[in-house]
């Protein structure tokens, strides 16, 4: 698996230069995307809402780009097998590569999010401090849930190709059922069960705690989200490589 | 895929199948949906249906040979070319390949149309498993022997079928394999590079390698390989001479020496 890095850094670039993220606008769009992003929702909760609250527009941001490393990991992952047929069906390779440059695709594209927001948060005048450094481990917990759902998503979606049609609306519950336009804190006591049924919703929180208010997070929570990562990560990949032989004769 | 190795010696076992049965499931529809398998649950229609592609074949290829295979529509023979390179499982039997190989089933590069031609040649390499340098220093005899000239950058899905079967071919015959399987991909492309690629199937039939050829074209095979196999319904009918065993496919065709078979390279 190792040996054949080098083909998920090529396929990543040859997918992203095909996206035209080589070139400065391509580059510059990469940026301007959450920017113009973030803009609609500022226009929401600031202005409509009457909201003056600088940390509610930093958490919004910040949670909004991590959410979008989840969601386009699994937008890119799901077609990933069954665009990759002349390749599966020609070549004898690990079939697990495909969902994992989907994934590779997804955080390249969210890595200049995270400076767009670091400016933003300076801009707002919020304090810098170092429990904000606990946002890496929330981020490293992020990207193994976006790769288990990637990888699980890609094996379903050779069996029931209509999946695809169905994640854009998953994609949007799930942002709503997850504390990106309202606080954790905001919930009702009677909803607080989510925060068990929503991977996202204690890495969302953990990362805002983190990153926008410089706390140190729930242990628990992140413990929570460590739970779900690792166990939807080894389930997917299980039920993956058990499919992975059937998958010539099924495109 | 093709790492230098020792040389191999002529007749010296290339791929020893035995005893190979290949059985799969697969979808009815072109494309199984969650919908498609809602509405049917009510009815209890059946999703998939099983094929049996092989039956028992026994087969082995030496190197300094050239095997043709022949058969008709479905017979079973790019599930056999499938299993020997390792891309399908089989069901019952064993395949053991002494080599590496390197396949040219029907159109393989190109798996990403909107990739450059460029790309798409390094993304299979590195997916066969060969470097990147490997890749570098074949290039551009690939790039030449396709004759794309400017093409080769632009995106695959402005390609003719031609050009796809040219880049297909000049990628596995030049990277040199020590097992070379050629699936059908002659058939396409101009009078001129048939001539060309047929030259260099024969240029590529030394003392050490093993090549497999599925093709309709008679007049080829028996202008190349120096051993056919006939299959039929997924089991090995007959094996041996070219002439004998093409004499007999026709026969069991019943169109005879017509043009229809021997025309297309």
């Amino acid at each position: 698996m190792w040996a054949r890095r080098t083909f998920i850094s090529e396929y990543s670039r040859s997918e992203l230069r095909e996206q035209h993220f080589d070139s400065a606008f391509g580059q510059l769009w990469l940026i301007l995307n959450p920017l113009l992003l973030s803009a609609v929702y500022f226009l929401l909760i600031v202005i409509i809402r009457g909201s003056s609250d600088s940390t509610r527009y930093a958490h919004l941001t910040a949670t909004l780009f991590l959410f979008y490393l989840v969601s386009n990991s699994l937008t890119g992952g799901v077609k990933s097998i069954t665009a990759g047929q002349r390749l599966i069906l020609n070549t004898a390779f690990p079939r697990i590569m495909l969902p994992i440059s989907a994934v590779v695709i997804a955080v390249i594209k969210f890595l200049p999010t995270l400076a767009v927001f670091l400016v933003i948060r300076s801009i707002l005048g919020l304090a810098f401090s170092w429990e904000m450094l606990w946002a890496i481990p929330v981020l490293l917990i992020a990207m193994l849930l976006a790769l288990g759902l990637a990888i699980t998503i890609s094996c379903v979606n050779v069996y029931f190709r209509d999946i695809t049609n169905f994640l854009p609306y998953m994609n949007r519950t799930l942002l709503y059922l997850s504390p990106i336009l309202y606080e954790a804190s905001d919930l009702k006591s009677k909803l607080k069960t989510l925060e068990l049924f929503n991977p996202l919703f204690p890495i969302l929180d953990s990362w805002s705690r983190a990153l926008v208010h410089g706390q140190v997070p729930h242990i628990s929570h992140l413990l929570i989200a460590l739970g779900w990562a690792v166990g939807i990560f080894l389930i997917g990949t299980y039920f993956f490589l058990s499919r992975e032989r059937e998958f010539a004769v099924r495109l | 895929m093709p790492s230098v190795s020792k040389p191999h010696k002529t007749n010296e076992i290339a791929v020893s199948v035995r005893d190979l049965s290949l059985t799969y499931t697969t979808a009815i529809d072109r494309r199984p949906t969650l919908k498609a398998r809602l509405k049917a649950m009510g009815r209890g229609g059946k999703q998939t249906r099983v094929i049996n592609a092989l039956d028992h074949v026994n087969l082995d290829v030496e190197y300094g040979h050239v095997l043709g295979i022949i058969g008709t529509n479905g017979a079973g023979k790019s599930s056999l070319m499938r299993v020997m390179a390792g891309i399908v499982p089989p069901t019952l039997g064993r395949v053991e390949v002494y080599g590496s190989v390197s396949t040219l089933l029907a159109l393989g590069v190109g798996f990403n149309p909107s990739l450059t031609g460029r790309d798409n040649v390094y993304l299979g390499g590195l997916a066969a498993g060969m470097s990147r340098e490997e890749i570098d220093t074949h290039f551009e005899e690939i790039a030449a022997f396709s004759e794309l000239g400017e093409a080769i950058d632009a995106p695959m899905r402005t390609y003719s079928s031609g050009m796809y079967a040219r880049l297909a071919f000049s990628v596995a015959a030049t990277v040199r394999p020590d097992i070379l399987i050629v699936d059908e991909a002659l058939s396409t492309g101009d009078a001129k590079f048939k001539e060309k690629s047929l030259n260099r199937i024969k240029e590529l039939r030394s003392d050490d390698r093993a090549l497999i050829l599925v093709s309709h074209a008679m007049a080829t095979l028996l202008d190349v390989c120096n051993d056919v196999a006939w299959i039929h319904k997924g089991k090995l009918v007959m094996r041996g001479e070219p002439n004998t065993v093409i004499n007999a496919y026709r026969e069991f065709l019943q169109v005879g020496k017509s043009a229809a078979i021997d025309e297309d390279v």
